[in-house]
């Protein structure tokens, strides 16, 4: 595993999650809206996308390692981002988490392989 | 829906397309942070956003399609990526997805929920890259 410091990110934006919905092609309005989301029983703010968490923590260790080259991801969503959070990707030797800053509990914990691809 | 335990068969979809486009990429790595682009390769997140995003519908229609409720607010809980030759930009992939399953369990927040398994990979005359997705969707009632 790519060894890296803890390596902050946010403050997720709202904005940024819709970009995400488009590339996703995903609906989901927990990601678009602040009713949605209180609705759904996630609180009063958008819902960052698994996706956008999980690429977090890639990128973390892109920037240890920029010629890394990742050939197996397995990834757990436990928990949730909201706009406005601060995230912070640690390593944890085994796997990656992903954490709101100040939470105890990760909220996407990623195995990660590196190794050479063509 | 099916019974508790037992899933839905294999069902291909048709294919879709994913256009993997440098502004595309530059615009992922700003958001998450990354590193910028040494060379031609993406962002290994592609893997899940050419996927999702190449699919020949959006993943609103498909899930109500099979009867999944959507409009619930559905949860992504897993993935696992094999990325057999890292995506590239300026490059067009083929989606092939299928859904490997879908089974009603008793849930914890919602009582009861569906659980869709889905596969889906990005090739171009060659494969590159295949994720298997497991998405939480809210139930209302038992199977």
């Amino acid at each position: 595993m790519t060894e890296f410091p803890d390596t902050p990110f946010g403050p997720v934006s709202g904005e940024d999650m819709a970009t995400w919905c488009d590339l996703l092609s995903d609906d989901n309005q927990i990601h678009l809206s602040r009713a949605a989301a209180e609705a759904a029983g996630f609180g009063p703010n958008r819902v960052n996308p698994g996706p956008a968490n999980l690429a977090f923590l890639l990128s973390a260790a892109m920037a240890a390692d920029p010629e890394a080259g990742v050939t197996r991801i397995d990834a757990r969503f436990e928990g949730n981002v909201v706009e406005g959070d601060h995230v912070i990707a640690r390593n944890e030797g085994k796997a990656l988490a992903l954490y709101r800053d100040g939470d105890d509990r990760p909220v996407v914990t990623a195995s990660i392989q590196f190794g050479a691809i063509e | 829906m099916t019974q508790e335990g037992k899933q839905m068969g294999h069902e291909s979809l048709p294919l879709g397309r994913f256009d993997l486009t440098p502004e595309r990429d530059d615009l992922v790595r700003r958001m998450s942070g990354a590193p910028v682009r040494l060379d031609m390769r993406a962002h290994p997140i592609f893997a899940f956003v050419g996927a999702l995003g190449g699919l020949p519908l959006p993943i609103k229609d498909l899930s109500e399609g099979l009867g999944l409720a959507f409009d619930k607010g559905p949860v992504l809980a897993g993935c696992r990526i094999d990325i057999t030759r890292p995506l590239e930009v300026a490059r067009s992939y083929a989606v092939a997805a299928r859904v490997e399953g879908i089974e009603r369990k008793p849930s914890r927040r919602f009582g009861w929920a569906d659980h869709l398994h889905l596969a889906i990979a990005l090739s171009d005359s060659a494969p590159f890259t295949d994720i298997r997705l497991h998405i939480i969707f809210p139930a209302t009632e038992a199977p």
